[in-house]
């Protein structure tokens, strides 16, 4: 099976380190292909490397996560994007997720809530 | 009228002078003729008897002038006779019997005719007065017949003489006994003084008469009949029917007068008093004014009955002592019929009159002082606008004096920017309209300005308004100062709000490598102790996060973002559920949970029942000896459900009670407080419960226990 390539978007780098981490955890599924600290760049990054899935952070200088989902998701419709931040208000999930994004991780999680959601999530896609 | 009947007499006379003349010359002529046959024939005897004829004429007609007749005579007859008696004595002596004789008769004859002419005169003059007369003049025998009747008789009878006379006088009489009355009355008494009847005329219409009469006596001094002078009253008694018609509806208004009325002479006898006045003061009619009214025994000194009599009236105010009550009199001549003057007074008692104006004034001067001593500035503003009265505060409000005020309108008191918005105010409140008070700018003296709330009340019946103006300024003051300070708090109070959503996504950031690490961690340690610790600190980071969490939901509550997403569940379910995932932690302190609850289906957001749930049960684990129980139980009261959480736990203080539901309430604030709570869980739940539609409550025992009761209806709206 094909490792699945990620888009890590996310401001603070401790956070982008841990991704990883965890990532690799999962052993051979995941492969991150790259990192952008705005949403700017994530669009732009997204375009550049074509990945399977973006972890996408909210609160970001520049441009926020919520625009450059809508940007992406106006690129390539098939994007697949997993929401990972500390806001949790509901409104705040629901603008994401009316934005395009495809499933939402609220922030502290676990290494096994993220391998959950993003198994969840790749199921969803492949059925 | 006698001149001419003179005159006609005269005439008469010159007329009569013709034939008398004649005879008596022819007379005379025959004596001449008569003498001088006689002496022809030589016969001295000559009869001088035969001139005692013309000279008896000649006295009767010429009175005095018969002397010349006779010397005339004598002298003829001396001078025929001379040739045969040449001077005889019996001659002369004849001729003086002659002249004496005449003389004689001369001198009766003239005074006969003097007391004829008299009489005649006199006969004329009454026939004048008869005929003249404008009372009717009727003479009437002692049979009752009519013998004499005369033009005014005739005028106002409609007979005339030659119809009546003869004929008897009863048929003139509306009652004919009348006829044989006034002759009996005549005739016992000699005369009928102003005798008043009733007589037909010849229309057969009534005509009032006034009869006097008097008795005719012959010369014997028998009585004859009567003559009777009467005159016709008809439209004197008509007047006299109308006067007293007159007098009788005054008397009538009099007496209906709600006033006393009385009528007094002006020798102070009492006329007439009406009704009241008797009422009052007894039925003194015929009294001396000053003795019944007064208790006097002269004309009281007040008494204006003298002023009265001279036709003036007069108006004033009268104390009685014996009844102590005050009056106002007018008093106002009356005139009588006889032209003597009454005094009518009108009485009325103004004894309560006068009370009410003394309360009046009273009242007047207790309102003035109020509005004097008003601790609110107080002017009573004309029709104009203009101010008439103000108090002492205003004085003080305007720093203007009285006088000054007084003088001024009451818009001059009203800054510029406001004095539309106030005279709107002002012609709204007189016509009855308008909120009670306003607001405005009040400038006073050097144009300081003060901020004054007054209210207009337009004063009933008048067309003038009372205004009430307090100063206000210092609280304008505070209230610009507080609305300042509302505003910076609202200012901060955003402030706040956008920090703690910043704070709560800064505060949760970190939050993420904590757990993640511990979770990676978690798989690389292997030791028991590595895993203790691990746990320890995702432990707290999650505790953390529940603080953090409620935080933010209190925040969402609070602008109102909160929105319920309803679903059907079993109220039993979620109780298990939320049991089950505190089960552990009540195992650890050997509690039991009990629960209670009916199978049913309620329409809630599933999420807050959870929570409100969770919250109830861990605070009733959290404060339960070890070895408590919690009870759960849930009665259905058909629309609603009430929801108990007990438990056997330290208990809350009374007068922590009620405010345990408030936010941030802590019941322990001290140091050796149950530790890993902001006292949010409760506020939540109220919210929650509120959200629904229900109302939360507790009870508790200190050592025993509590209680937490929550109701919520089975469907939302």
């Amino acid at each position: 099976m094909q490792k699945k390539r990620i888009l890590i978007v996310e401001d603070a780098a401790y956070m982008r380190e841990m991704l990883v981490e965890m990532l690799e955890q999962e052993g051979k599924k995941y492969e991150v292909v790259g990192f952008a600290v705005d949403g700017k760049e994530a669009v732009e990054k997204y375009k550049e490397l074509k990945p399977d899935l973006v972890t996408m952070d909210l609160v970001m200088e520049v441009m926020d996560g919520i625009q450059a989902i809508g940007e992406i998701k106006k690129h390539d419709s098939n994007a697949l994007i997993l929401v990972i931040t500390a806001l949790g208000a509901p409104e705040q999930r629901k603008a994401a997720l009316e934005a395009g994004a495809d499933e939402y991780l609220w922030k502290p999680f676990t290494v096994k809530n993220l391998s959950d959601v993003l198994e969840k999530l790749l199921r969803k896609r492949e059925e | 009228m006698r001149d001419r009947v003179r005159e006609i007499m005269g005439q008469q006379n010159v007329k009569g002078l013709d034939y008398k003349i004649l005879i008596l010359f022819f007379a005379v002529l025959a004596c001449v003729v008569l003498t001088f046959y006689l002496a022809s024939k030589g016969e001295t005897r000559v009869y001088t008897h035969l001139f005692y004829i013309p000279i008896l004429l000649a006295g009767v007609w010429y009175h005095k002038k018969a002397i010349y007749v006779a010397l005339f005579l004598s002298f003829f007859y001396i001078l025929v006779t001379y040739p045969l008696t040449h001077l005889s004595v019996d001659v002369f002596e004849r001729s003086a019997i002659l002249v004496v004789v005449a003389y004689v008769i001369g001198l009766v004859s003239e005074k006969r005719a003097k007391v004829e002419e008299e009489l005649r005169e006199t006969k004329d003059y009454l026939n004048d007065i008869i005929k003249s007369s404008a009372d009717a003049i009727v003479v009437v025998d002692k049979e009752g017949i009519v013998r004499s009747w005369n033009k005014a008789a005739e005028d106002y009878m409609g007979y005339t003489a030659d119809e009546v006379i003869g004929t008897p006088n009863k048929k003139f009489f509306a009652d004919p006994e009348e006829a044989d009355k006034i002759m009996e009355i005549a005739l016992r008494e000699g005369e009928l003084k102003n005798y008043r009847t009733t007589v037909l005329n010849k229309d057969k219409k009534p005509v009032h008469i006034s009869m006097s009469a008097a008795l005719l006596k012959d010369k014997k001094g028998l009585p004859v009949g009567t003559v009777r002078v009467s005159r016709d009253i008809t439209k004197i008694a008509e007047l006299e029917e109308k006067i007293k018609e007159k007098r009788d509806n005054l008397d009538l208004i009099l007496e209906s007068m709600a006033d006393g009325v009385y009528i007094v002479s002006g020798d102070y006898k009492v006329e007439f008093m009406n009704r009241v006045l008797i009422d009052e003061f007894g039925d003194q009619v015929g009294g001396i004014c000053y003795k019944v009214f007064h208790d006097r025994e002269e004309p009281c000194p007040l008494c204006k009955n003298t002023e009265v009599m001279k036709e003036k009236t007069v108006r004033w105010e009268w104390h009685s002592r014996m009844k102590n009550k005050t009056y106002d009199l007018i008093e106002t001549p009356l005139k009588n019929i006889d032209g003597s003057i009454s005094k009518l007074t009108i009485f009325r008692d103004i004894s309560k009159r006068k009370r009410i104006e003394e309360e009046l004034k009273e009242a007047k001067d207790r309102y003035m002082v109020i509005f004097e001593h008003a601790l609110t500035a107080l002017c009573v503003i004309e029709e104009d606008k203009k101010i008439s009265l103000a108090n002492k505060e205003f004085e003080i409000l305007s720093g203007y004096s009285r006088e000054e005020i007084e003088d001024k309108k009451w818009t001059e008191f009203i800054a510029e920017e406001d004095l539309e918005r106030v005279n709107k105010y002002h012609d709204e409140r007189r016509k009855g309209g308008a909120p009670a008070c306003c607001v405005f700018k009040f400038v006073s003296r050097n144009g300081e300005i003060k901020h004054v709330n007054t209210c207009i009340e337009p004063i009933p019946g008048a067309k003038r308004c009372i205004a009430s103006l307090l100063d206000i300024t210092e609280l304008k003051m505070k209230e610009y100062d507080l609305r300042e300070t509302c505003e910076k708090l609202a200012e901060l109070d955003k402030m706040k709000k956008d920090f703690l959503n910043v704070a709560y996504h800064e505060m949760r950031s970190p939050l993420a490598p904590i757990v993640g690490y511990a979770s990676l961690l978690e798989r690389i340690e292997h030791t028991d102790k590595g895993r203790k610790y691990i746990r320890n600190i995702e432990k707290c980071a999650r505790q953390l996060e529940k603080m953090i969490n409620r935080m933010l939901e209190l925040a969402r509550i609070d602008s109102r973002k909160v929105e319920r997403i309803l679903d059907e569940f079993s109220i039993q379910g979620v109780v298990r559920e939320v049991v089950k995932s505190l089960e552990p932690e009540a195992k650890v302190r050997k509690q039991k949970i009990a629960i209670v609850i009916p199978e049913i289906e309620i329409q809630a957001d599933k999420l807050k029942i959870t929570a409100i749930f969770t919250n109830l049960i861990s605070n009733a684990i959290k404060y339960t000896h070890e070895g408590g129980r919690i009870d759960i139980m849930v009665v259905d009261r058909g629309k609603d459900i009430r929801v108990c959480v007990a438990d056997t736990g330290i208990g809350i203080p009374g007068e922590h009670l009620p405010k345990i539901f408030e936010r941030f309430y802590m019941v322990d604030t001290s140091l050796t407080r149950k530790s890993g709570s902001l006292g949010l869980g409760l506020s939540i739940v109220k919210e929650y419960v509120k959200l629904h539609g229900g109302r939360v409550w507790a009870t508790s025992e200190l050592e025993k226990g509590s209680k937490f009761f929550f109701t919520m209806p089975k469907r939302q709206k």
